[in-house]
Order: C-alpha cells, then structure tokens, then sequence
C-alpha cells in the first residue's frame, strides 16, 4: 500500500510521493474552534487519476476535500495546519491569490446547486469572473464545449436560456460539472455528487468521470462502496479525523490491510 | 471479524458456507465409501456413492444460487467478497470430487474389479485415497474454522500423493511386463488411479482458496518468493 521510498512513508502509514503526483498533503491538521476534525493527515493524490475518499459520516471528508481549495477559509472557526502543495506549490502561502487557486480547482457539492441563472449563465459564470473570455462567440464555444463533455448538451441544448434550476437534479448535477470545468481546471472535487440521484443519472455521472479522468486529477468523496469500486484508481479511508488507509482501490476491496478499513467496507462497522 | 450491522447477511453469508461444508462432508463420506469399494469391490456401495453424487451436484447448485442472490442484493466486499467468491469455485472444486468417485464406481461396476490379480496394487490403491480423503478432510476442517495454517502444509505435501500416484503406475506397468496375461485386469486400475490422483488435485486447489479467504493473498505467489529467496541464499 506504500509506494516509493521508505522516506515517504507517513505517522500513519499513508504514501506520498509518486512520478504524477499532483497533491501532496503532509501532516494537515485541521480544528474547528478547538474542536480538532482532522489528525496529522498525510496523503499524496496522482494526476489524471480519480481518488475516493470514503469512511462513516462526521469523519472529515468533506473537511480534508475543503482544505484541497481552501474553501475552509470561508468558516471563521476553522484553523488549518501542516503542508498542501499543489505541483510543488504550498496552496497555503500567503502569497498565493485564492480566488486564482480555486479558478484551477473546480468543486461538485452533494447537491447540485445551479446559480439562479439560466443555463447558459451558469456555465459561462466562471470564464467570465476569472475574465478568461471576454469574446461572445467563443464564450458561445465554451459554454457548448462544456456542456458536451458534461454529457448534456443533447438534452438540453434547446433550453440555454431557461433556468438552471428548472433541469432535473440529475442534469443540474450535470450542469454543475459543466460550470466547474468551463474554467478549465486542472483539480475537480466532489463532494459525494450522487448522493441525490437515481441510478441511471449517476451511471452518466460516473460515465462522466470516467472521461474527465484523462485530462482532469479527480477526488471525490462517496458512501457507495461500488461507486468507489467503480470510480477510482486509489481509495483513502479516514475515520475519526485519521486517515487509516489508502491504496489501490483495488486492494481495499479485495483484501484491505486494516482491520477498520475492512469493518467499514463490509458493513460491520457500528 | 465482528458481525455485520445488518445481521441476517452473516445468515446469508453463513449458509453460503455451511453448504460448502456440507459438500464437503458428502465428498470425504463418498471417498471413504470408494475405499470400501476398493476393498471388497461392493457393487452395491457403488450404486450407493452414483446416487450419492447427485446430492453433492444439487447442494453445489444451492450454494451457486445462494451465491447468486448474496452478490444481487449485498454487492460483497473485501472477505466478504473473497469467502463468496471462494465458495463459488470451492463448490466447482467438491463436485468435480464427486464425479471423480462417481468416476470409479462406474468403473467398479464395468467389472474392473472382478479379475483384479493384483492385491498390492489395489492395496496401493486404497492407501492412496486415505491420503487423499485425509488431505481433503484437512483443508475442509481449515475451511469451516476459517484458518489456513493446514492447508498450507497440505498444500505443500500434495507432491506426496503425486509420487504415490506415480509408483502405483511403475507398479502396474512391472506387473504387466511380468505377467502380459493380466493386462485386462490391471490397466483399469490405472484409471482409478488417475481418479483418485485429480481428487488430490482439488484437495490443493480448495487449499488455496481458503487460504485466499483468510489471508486476502495468493498462496502460488506466497511459494514463488519461498523459493526464490531460498535460491539466493
Ligand atoms: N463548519 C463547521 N463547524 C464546526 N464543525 C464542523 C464544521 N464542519 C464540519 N465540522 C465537524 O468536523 C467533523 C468532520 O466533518 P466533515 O463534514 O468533514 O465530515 P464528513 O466525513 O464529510 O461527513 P459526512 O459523510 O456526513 O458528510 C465533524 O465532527 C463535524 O461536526
Ligand atoms: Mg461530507
């Protein structure tokens, strides 16, 4: 479950350190007020790779996936510490421009949630805040390219100027991957983005990242085991604010070397 | 490991295992039927171990359909997966026994017995499969107590019955060249032979399942690095 060299093995016997490694996350801790949700979390993401996180609810998923765009910065409770570098570049420097790093990291929450716009502002949102395209025919271009590769342009490419809201969940899911790559971006996070859809929008959810895989680094939070089966190349397991065990997605299905880990993915934790 | 939360799948997942077992116990009861057989060439324990078969085929199906359901509705991970997914070939592994024995009773009941001159031979022949059935009985008992450390050394020893299987041959073919005459009474024997041999085959393969079970890892690949170490040394 290791990769590497000897010297990249954590505390808690987590891997950093590999050719296409993209995030690289030492010691994080992370507190609410003086409530700690994270523990010295060391966890290294691979490039162009989809990586799950899974573990019992409350045990910091969503808190570790926040810290990877700095989303946490907006909870005034929240205090982060230890190192995320991000192609080499500590994420946390002050000198980092945030609203630049998050440009580059797009985010899927659980539930979809499209701006109060039509569809076509939605996607166009993000190029226009970073100023990326100013010209009407290319954003034109962008919007549709997006919403393409989003797999929902067939459906809905009739109704770009109705609101995003009036789609069904499944497209606004959809729509909402489409406003997160329109920016491009190298890092797209999601945060269980399932979890309210039926299963055939969730086989063209994950038909989806299957595609984005070859040009996007991909981390996503699920409480599907088979949807992490399915997904990802790597799965990490956390729980209570540790970080237990990561590997090959394979392996921790097949034969998971902690024993929490296997309690978790078999149903026998309780 | 503890129990699952939801518990009627530990039901599921037991009776998927306790059908294994009992094939188990039907195929070491069918080998020590084929040891009588062997013994006092009993055609009517033959027809007994034939029809006996068809038990150990229907519980084989049981566990596939069991097998089937459990992996619709619980989608089976990490030992979970690794015991159905066992129980599945462990099942193949104790029906091919069955008709391994159902094999050499037909044999017996062709007569293959009836002018059997030589008692070493079949003398052999029973010592062989009280080996095999022990080898069986070993790995069956780490099956249902969820442990490996027998089956490996079964697993090891299984060149024993193979250099048994291979005597018995040498065996057979001096005594064909001393006494042409008796070739019709011994070349069946070389058959039964080759049955009891396979029913060893299965004795390892089920080892290496359940030590796959246990373990999560595959026994070949554990020998593999044995022997290459051992070679460096
Ligand atoms: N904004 C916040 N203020 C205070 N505590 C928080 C905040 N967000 C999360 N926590 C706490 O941090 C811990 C980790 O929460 P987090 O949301 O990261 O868990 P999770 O693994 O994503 O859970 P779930 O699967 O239920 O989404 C929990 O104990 C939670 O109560
Ligand atoms: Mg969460």
């Amino acid at each position: 479950m290791v990769d590497g060299t000897e010297n990249d093995i954590k505390p808690n016997g987590n891997y950093s350190s590999d050719n296409n490694l993209l995030i690289d996350c030492k010691n994080v801790d992370v507190f609410y007020g003086d409530k700690q949700a994270l523990y010295n979390v060391s966890l290294g993401i691979n490039e162009k790779e989809v990586t799950s996180l899974i573990g019992p609810s409350g045990c910091g998923k969503s808190t570790f996936l926040r810290c990877l765009n700095r989303m946490n910065d907006v909870i005034d409770s929240c205090s982060i510490s230890g190192n995320i570098k991000i192609n080499g570049e500590d994420i946390y420097n002050p000198h980092i421009d945030v609203v630049e790093l998050r440009s580059r990291i797009g985010m899927v929450f659980q539930k979809p949630n499209p701006f109060p716009k039509s569809v076509f502002d939605n996607v166009a949102y993000g190029p226009r805040l970073h100023g990326k395209i100013t010209d009407k025919d290319e954003m034109h271009h962008k919007v549709e390219a997006s919403l393409v590769r989003a797999g929902l342009w067939d459906e809905i490419k009739d109704r770009l100027n109705e609101p995003g809201t009036s789609l069904s969940g499944g497209q606004q899911q959809r729509l909402c991957i489409a406003r997160a790559i329109a920016v491009d971006p190298e890092i797209i996070l999601m945060d269980e983005p399932c979890s309210a859809l039926d299963p055939i929008a969730t086989a063209k959810i994950e038909e989806l990242i299957d595609e984005l895989k070859t040009n996007y680094t991909i981390v996503i939070v699920t409480h599907s085991m088979q949807q992490a089966a399915r997904v990802s190349q790597r799965t990490a397991f956390f729980h209570l604010g540790n970080l237990i065990e990561v590997g090959d997605t394979e392996n921790i299905f097949r034969s998971p070397e902690n024993e929490q880990t296997e309690a978790y993915v078999t149903g026998r934790y309780g | 490991m503890t129990e699952h939360i939801v518990s009627s799948y530990d039901d599921d997942l037991k009776e998927i295992s306790d059908g294994v077992i009992n094939m188990g116990d039907e195929v070491l009861g069918a080998l020590n039927n084929i040891e009588t057989l062997l013994k006092n060439n009993d055609h009517e324990l033959a027809k007994k171990i034939i029809k006996n078969d068809l038990i150990i085929n229907d519980l084989g199906q049981s566990v596939e359909n069991k097998v089937f359901n459990i992996l619709a509705s619980r989608q089976p991970m990490a030992i979970d997966l690794r015991i159905v997914f066992s129980a599945v070939k462990i099942s193949l592994y104790l029906e091919r026994c069955g008709d391994m024995c159902k094999g050499i009773s037909n044999r017996v009941l062709k007569g293959d017995l009836n002018e059997a001159q030589s008692p070493e031979t079949i003398s052999l022949l029973v010592n062989m499969c009280s080996m095999v059935h022990s080898n069986l009985g070993i790995v069956m008992e780490d099956y249902s107590k969820k442990e490996c450390d027998n089956s490996v050394k079964v697993w090891k020893s299984d060149s024993e019955i193979d250099s048994l299987y291979s005597e018995i041959l040498m065996d057979i073919l001096n005594s064909i060249k001393t006494n042409p005459d008796a070739t019709d009474a011994l070349v069946p024997l070389l058959f039964i032979a080759r049955y009891l041999e396979r029913v060893g085959d299965q004795a390892t393969n089920v080892a290496e399942e359940t030590y796959f079970v246990v373990t999560g890892e595959d026994l070949e690949g554990l020998e593999k690095t044995e022997v290459e170490n051992e070679t460096t040394f």
